[in-house]
């Protein structure tokens, strides 16, 4: 499935409350968190609903920075930019969900399927544990971040992460996920 | 050892550290790009601080309203320091302030106030 698919998949749905698909810098994390704060203040959700699902976008879209194969040059500042797509909605049951899409490297798809499964089934006190555990380690030589971001989306999530990696060509997958928060 | 200043952008958060008065101040959001750029600095401040003030009481407050999971990473190094710091005679109260309605950031001061051992560690809320 590639992005444009992705897009009218979702855009069918009537749940799509916000989506982006494009550029990604730190300046668009911060631009999107803004509308999405807003947005779902004037929905009136709570404001720990508001938190944890920023939570999830900003770890989803700087995700997104890190790791995406289609980048477009660094600027000279070291300020980053890639693309992907974010896409906030609103599920059958009316809870919120934050769901990413991006291109990744299809040689490194064991590893992150391992990571993502590894706390895919964890209940709230692993998590917790295992959270501590790893903001006390230094993170892996191939981490650019912390190597919490999937952890603390577990964390901040109502079930559990679920994702989808597929092979686009003989070296490119695209990998989406979708939390619910 | 001079003061350490820096305002708060968007997505990182105020600094404000006193070396003479030992009253320190964290407050805002924290999700920047690059979280060694941005804390690189205060670390090193710390790690100056630490021992010129070794002995004296160190009164800290911490008022973020979100910080990503770099940036928790980057709080937890501190923490490190401090408890490090006040395991060897330095008093060192770190007050972590939330509002009342945001309990993400209250379990954000519980799991770090559960790491800490000789650090005095306070949450206060505000409404």
């Amino acid at each position: 499935m590639d992005f444009c698919s992705q897009k009218q998949q979702f855009l069918q749905d009537n749940g799509v409350v916000f989506y982006f698909n494009g550029p990604v810098s730190q300046e668009v994390v911060e631009g999107i968190g803004d509308a999405v704060r807003t947005k779902l203040k004037h929905e009136d959700a709570g404001l720990s609903m508001i938190q944890r699902v920023f939570t999830i976008l900003v770890e989803q879209m700087q995700n997104i920075i890190r790791y995406s194969t289609d980048r477009l040059a660094d600027a000279e500042d070291g300020a980053e930019t890639a693309l992907g797509q974010i896409i906030l909605g609103v599920d059958d049951e009316g809870g919120y969900f934050v769901s990413c899409g991006n291109k990744i490297n299809s040689a490194d798809t064991d590893k992150l399927q391992k990571k993502i499964e590894q706390v895919q089934h964890m209940d709230s006190d692993e998590l917790k544990k295992f959270y501590k555990e790893m903001r006390r380690k230094d993170p892996d030589a191939d981490s650019k971040g912390a190597g919490l971001g999937f952890i603390e989306m577990a964390r901040k999530a109502s079930a559990p992460l679920s994702f989808s990696i597929e092979p686009l060509d003989e070296s490119s997958s695209f990998f989406a996920m979708k939390v619910k928060a | 050892m001079d003061k350490f200043v820096v305002e708060a952008t968007k997505s990182t958060p105020k600094i404000c550290l006193n070396p003479v008065t030992h009253m320190h101040e964290i407050s805002g959001e924290s999700y920047p790009e690059n979280c060694s750029t941005f804390y690189g600095p205060v670390f090193n401040w710390f790690k100056e601080y630490l021992v010129s003030a070794k002995g004296s009481a160190i009164k800290f407050s911490i008022d973020i309203l979100y910080f990503n999971s770099s940036s928790s990473k980057a709080f937890m190094e501190l923490f490190e320091m401090l408890d490090t710091a006040a395991s060897s005679g330095t008093k060192i109260a770190v007050d972590w302030r939330y509002h009342e309605d945001n309990e993400v950031a209250l379990e954000c001061g519980e799991d770090f106030m559960e790491e800490v051992e000789s650090v005095s560690f306070n949450l206060v809320s505000y409404s």
